[in-house]
């Protein structure tokens, strides 16, 4: 267990590494999308990892998955918004 | 799990049937309060988000004035407490009482180190003038950045110092030899707190930090 906790923190620390080295990079829409995907992965491996969400049962999982779903409707609704405005032509307007 | 009548009586609260359920069961809690906190800080990430994508050149431009190396040796620091919770978890399931202490000791000083370094940063920034106040001097939508920066990272400090808090608790609980290893249900869900305020400022940290760093 001790050792898979290192790795982890390990993994953890040399995307941490990645992250900010990336971002001195020129790679326009992609240093955003870069730092969100390795945050998602660090996210994802604290929570698999250090929350015991592996060992987790299933009434827990649904709560795990719960918040983020909630999460992903309330962001992706709201930029479907702002991401299309003045995309869309509305007659009349 | 030890089967002695004493044993139940002394952890087990009169609502469950057993050590195991009362265990799940606040796990379980733990986590729904951490999903009303997921979408308490998304709605923050949300705004961010919007207003960034609305006024990109000049939150990029914003981003700039924030302190990376502090930033970086935050998360770095953030990422070893979450370790050393771990840590301490497994060393209490293992029985031992005196590591599960020093692990906790240390999770908690790291969470100090944290706000120590928030502490200089937010001087810093102050002095910089970017504390959206009467003396701040970039335009109104940097104004909108700012606010947000200082909203988002003060809250999730107060959270951090909260989780100090509640670790020492837990330390001098387990100092009291109120943890064994068949029962250390309070640390275990102290852990899961600990690590979703790491993963909020994961988050926090790209967002803020590493936006417009390379030009």
């Amino acid at each position: 267990m001790k050792r898979t906790y290192i790795l982890v923190y390990l993994s953890l620390i040399i995307l941490l590494g990645l992250t900010t080295a990336s971002a001195y990079l020129h790679l326009g829409v992609f240093n955003g999308v870069l730092n969100i995907i390795i945050a998602v992965i660090k996210a994802a491996l604290i929570i698999t990892f250090f929350m015991h969400v592996r060992f987790a049962r299933k009434p827990t999982l649904i709560f795990v998955f719960a918040g983020f779903v909630w999460l992903s409707l309330l962001v992706g609704i709201t930029m479907s918004d702002y991401l299309t405005r003045g995309v869309i032509l509305i007659y009349g307007k | 799990m030890p089967d002695n009548e004493s044993f139940q009586t002394k952890h087990l609260a009169e609502q469950f049937t057993s050590l195991e359920q009362q265990r799940e069961t606040s796990e379980l809690g733990m986590w729904v309060f951490l999903a009303t906190e997921v979408l308490f800080f998304g709605s923050l990430f949300l705004a961010l988000t919007v207003y960034r994508t609305m006024y990109k050149d000049i939150f990029t431009e914003a981003a700039r004035h924030l302190n990376v190396v502090i930033g970086t040796a935050n998360t770095a620091i953030l990422l070893t407490s979450s370790l050393t919770m771990v840590m301490a978890i497994q060393a209490i399931k293992d029985g031992k009482i005196k590591q599960t202490f020093n692990y906790l000791i240390g999770t908690a000083f790291l969470g100090f180190c944290f706000l120590g370094l928030k502490a200089v940063e937010y001087r810093e920034d102050f002095a910089e003038h970017l504390f959206p106040g009467q003396h701040f001097l970039l335009g109104p939508q940097a104004k909108l950045f700012f606010f947000l920066y200082f909203f988002m990272t003060a809250l999730h400090a107060l959270h951090l110092f909260v989780g100090i808090c509640v670790v020492s608790v837990m330390a001098y609980r387990s100092k009291k030899g109120n943890f064994s290893k068949d029962y250390f249900n309070p640390i275990e869900v102290t852990g899961l707190y600990w690590h979703f305020v790491d993963i909020v400022w994961v988050f926090l940290f790209p967002l803020l930090y590493l936006a417009g760093r390379n030009s």
